[in-house]
């Protein structure tokens, strides 16, 4: 396992970095797609594996911050970063009354007023069509530069570094939070959330906080999207999308850092090469699901975890 | 407004209730017997409506198909719990509830496999169909039918569970599983039969909702976000809590989609918002 | 100096049952008291009154002269007062030095520390240290809390009350479920921790030799009411409390 620690983070890195020249256009917007639901299904752990709290209606925030992406930069063609900002960013300010809200309540209600929520934000971006488009949603969203007159993002590999690069500080941002102080408070809440106030703090504080930041970096996912794909829909902030979020993580490994990447992978490659064959691979994804929840409940890296420590 | 126009406002606010109250006590009782919140519960709504039509088609007779349809999901139901859900009970509560989202998945997509993804129309049963006029106001059969569909039930399952001794076998797991062991209750087998009872109720309501709304793909995830506001609103494991939550919630969604149809839906969690602010167990559930 | 700890005619009814009944009394400074009663008592609601996690439905808490009976339990640790569960609590998944780390951050701040924090991690793992040294699981320190025997997890939960250097310490039930031997070195601990600490601890404990060994003063709850307070000797002499034993035992 010690090697696998140490030298890991460093192949995948140039596997990532040296894969763009190897593959073909269709398949490197695969990859593309991944780091997106890898980035997605990490913020979602930072609230369910770390703090214990499952939301069932994060595709929310992806999708608030698909549209804000998509509207700055069809009304104001700002350069990317600005509009990734601006994503994550309206994802996080409209997850903290919802959060707010929801952290009265604990477990499953707690999932399932994530879920409601969700629902209310997909009604109004279904509805709002002066905003939004309604069901046809926002087309035509342009990859813009990197910054005023600076080089233009719309060549595919390009692309894929960009969200490779905000892949990586995210990931690092989260390491570097489960890690300090805070993260360590929130693990305890997810332990112990009766004792955690007894010893002199709110917990509630911070789930707050913790949802506020998951739900900015799942609309940075959602801001890299809009651009990439040239759209923003509703079916971005639909409940399937949460709930596939959730698939991913547990598939990966819930409380990791590395398992939610895993787990998006996995998914993403098993949905591409059922859906070369059938047009109803949902049957499937979902009886795997289903196989690994009662046989695998602590993932892939859990399994690993467990056969390189025996 | 005129008095034809609240006679009709409050029928169909209350046809909505029945309608949701089907689906929510079974989610309601399946929470406090089984633990576990169940995301498929809206997918045997579905089933039941899709079974419903194709009863229908073939016998030509509406109440047969709401006598099978729901005997048929219950048992699904049944062979469902018993082969998945039964092995993780000793797991986080969360588990459960990913587990029956996957099998939402299978089964919704299982229905697109089956009866393909258009809408399916069912015509309401002879004797029901076209209007009756109450105070002036003219009101579809149907929907008197489905308000006293849901008293029905609503009744019935209350005596069931007060006054039989199943009844008070349930009762006694849901509130606690090691006594009603020590009862000499087989645990196990009254986990099975409430799931399937549950499911079957859910299918009654689908059944019942076709003729008004069709069958479709999605009407399953439609009404588990409805109901699972309603039970947060009533209170998890709690009948009376299930009628007045579908009560709130059919008077918001009628009422307020009459005067602010697009806000509807908004009305709906606020109450929900401001119970939780006020008794976040819900208004009959009890404190945890 | 007013008294670290009063209560003035506390309450507390669930339904018909007065858990707690009209107790008024008054814990100085530096003083090692135990609250006994036979079962049922109401010794623990007591306890969850003075903590907060139970809400009073009459009557005062008053800590340092100041009413804490409407404050939380984390607004009442912050004000110095600590405490432990009868059945043990912590945070099973996290090492014992960090379940020591989280209480310690929780009453000094820096458990908001989003980023980084190292400096404030060096800082308060000295602290946590000695904490453990304390009570003699300095060597656990990296292991999970839940790989501990069940004594040593009880004295972890003791070592996190103590890192927040309150003024006012509440064990619950200590020796629950611990042997012999364990019962008298947690018995030694809490002496131990009243001398060299200057804490005041107020104790519930059904071991009555222990109670009889280490408390200097004694309050006796009977169904809910205070019938009797005094130093071991006078309790020991007290025939209400001989009673109210007694008939517990028939």
């Amino acid at each position: 396992m010690a090697p696998l620690r140490r030298w890991g983070p460093v192949a995948t890195l140039v596997v990532l970095a040296v894969l763009p020249w190897g593959l073909a256009r269709h398949q490197l917007s695969l990859l593309t797609d991944l780091l997106i639901f890898s980035l997605f299904a990490l913020s979602l752990d930072l609230i369910m594996g770390y703090t214990g709290m499952v939301s069932f209606g994060h595709a929310a925030y992806f999708g608030l911050g698909a549209y804000g992406s998509a509207l700055l930069l069809i009304h104001f063609e700002v350069p990317i970063p600005i509009a990734l900002l601006g994503g994550a960013l309206g994802a996080g300010l409209v997850a903290w009354p919802v959060g707010y809200i929801s952290t009265r309540a604990t477990g499953i209600y707690f999932a399932m007023l994530t879920l409601a929520f969700a629902q209310l934000l997909y009604t109004l971006a279904y509805k709002w069509r002066a905003l939004t488009g309604g069901s046809d949603g926002i087309a035509g969203v342009p990859k813009t530069a990197l910054w005023w007159g600076g080089p233009s993002l719309v060549e595919p590999r390009a692309f894929y570094f960009l969200i490779l690069v905000s892949f990586l500080v995210a990931f690092v941002l989260c390491r570097a939070l489960v890690r300090s102080p805070f993260g360590r408070a929130l693990q305890a809440i997810r332990e112990n959330e009766r004792k955690f106030a007894t010893l002199g703090q709110d917990p509630r504080r911070f789930k707050v906080i913790v949802f506020v930041i998951a739900a900015a970096l799942a609309g940075l996912a959602g801001a890299l999207s809009a651009p990439f794909r040239g759209f923003a829909s509703p079916e971005a902030m639909f409940w399937l999308l949460s709930g596939q979020a959730l698939m991913m993580v547990i598939i990966g490994g819930i409380g990791t850092l590395v398992g939610p990447a895993i787990g998006a992978m996995v998914f993403v490659l098993v949905q591409e090469v059922l859906s070369s064959y059938t047009e109803h691979w949902m049957l499937f994804t979902g009886a795997i699901f289903v196989l690994m929840v009662i046989f695998l409940p602590g993932g892939i890296v859990g399994a690993a975890r467990r056969r390189f420590a025996a | 407004m005129s008095l034809a126009l609240v006679v009709d406002l409050i029928l169909n606010a209350i046809a909505q209730s029945a309608l949701l109250f089907l689906v929510a006590v079974g989610l309601s009782l399946v929470f406090g017997v089984l633990r576990v919140m169940n995301f498929a519960h809206g997918v045997f709504y579905m089933l039941g409506a899709y079974l419903g039509f194709t009863v229908v088609a073939r016998s030509g007779s509406f109440w047969l198909s709401l006598v099978l349809a729901p005997v048929a999901t219950g048992l699904l139901g049944g062979l469902l719990e018993r082969t998945t859900l039964r092995y993780i009970y000793r797991r986080p509560p969360i588990y459960q509830l990913l587990l029956t989202f996957g099998l939402a998945l299978v089964l919704e997509e299982l229905v697109r496999v089956v009866w393909g993804p258009s809408a399916l129309p069912v015509d309401p049963p002879a004797g029901l169909e076209g209007a009756v006029t109450i105070l002036g106001a003219v009101y579809p059969r149907y929907r008197l039918f489905l308000v006293v569909l849901g008293m029905v039930t609503g009744v019935a399952l209350w005596f069931f569970l007060q006054r039989t001794r199943v009844g008070l076998v349930i009762r006694a797991a849901a509130q606690n599983d090691e006594m009603a062991a020590c009862l000499g209750t087989d645990v196990a087998r009254v986990r099975t039969g409430v799931f399937a009872a549950a499911c079957a109720l859910a299918a009654v309501g689908g059944v019942a909702a076709a003729p008004m709304t069709t069958a479709y793909l999605g009407m399953g995830i439609g009404v588990i976000v409805d109901a699972f506001v309603v039970v947060v609103i009533g209170g998890l494991g709690s009948i009376v809590g299930s009628m007045a939550g579908s009560l709130i919630v059919g008077i918001a969604q009628t009422w307020g989609g009459f005067y602010f149809s697009e806000a509807a839906m908004a009305i709906m969690y606020l109450v929900m918002g401001l119970v939780l602010i006020f008794r976040p167990w819900g208004l009959f559930g009890e404190e945890e | 100096m007013p008294p670290i700890l009063e209560t003035r005619r506390l309450d507390r009814a669930f339904g018909a049952l007065r858990a707690v009944a009209d107790v008024s009394l008054v814990v100085e400074r530096g003083e090692l008291r135990a609250i006994i009663g036979p079962n049922g008592a109401g010794k623990t609601t007591f306890f969850h009154l003075l903590s907060g996690v139970v809400r009073p439905t009459a009557g005062q808490v008053l800590l340092k002269d100041e009413d804490v009976s409407g404050l939380s339990a984390a607004a009442r640790c912050r004000r110095g007062m600590s405490r432990t569960f009868q059945i043990t609590s912590l945070f099973p998944e996290l090492s014992v030095l960090e379940n020591v780390r989280i209480a310690i951050q929780a009453k000094r701040g820096g458990n908001t520390r989003l980023l980084g924090g190292r400096a404030l991690l060096a800082r308060t793992e000295a602290g946590a240290r000695e904490a453990l040294g304390f009570v003699n699981l300095e060597d656990r320190a990296a292991v999970p809390a839940s790989t501990l025997p069940h004594g040593d997890q009880r004295l972890l939960e003791i070592a996190m009350a103590l890192a927040q250097e309150p003024d006012l310490l509440l064990l619950d039930e200590p020796t629950q479920g611990l042997g012999v031997e364990e019962t008298a070195a947690t018995a030694a601990l809490v002496q131990r921790i009243s001398r060299e600490r200057r804490l005041t601890i107020l104790l519930v404990e059904h071991d009555m030799d222990v109670v009889f060994n280490v408390a200097d003063r004694i309050s006796v709850l009977h169904f809910g009411r205070l019938i009797a307070e005094g130093s071991p000797a006078e309790i020991r002499r007290n025939v209400e409390v001989q009673q109210a034993y007694l008939g517990d035992m028939d």
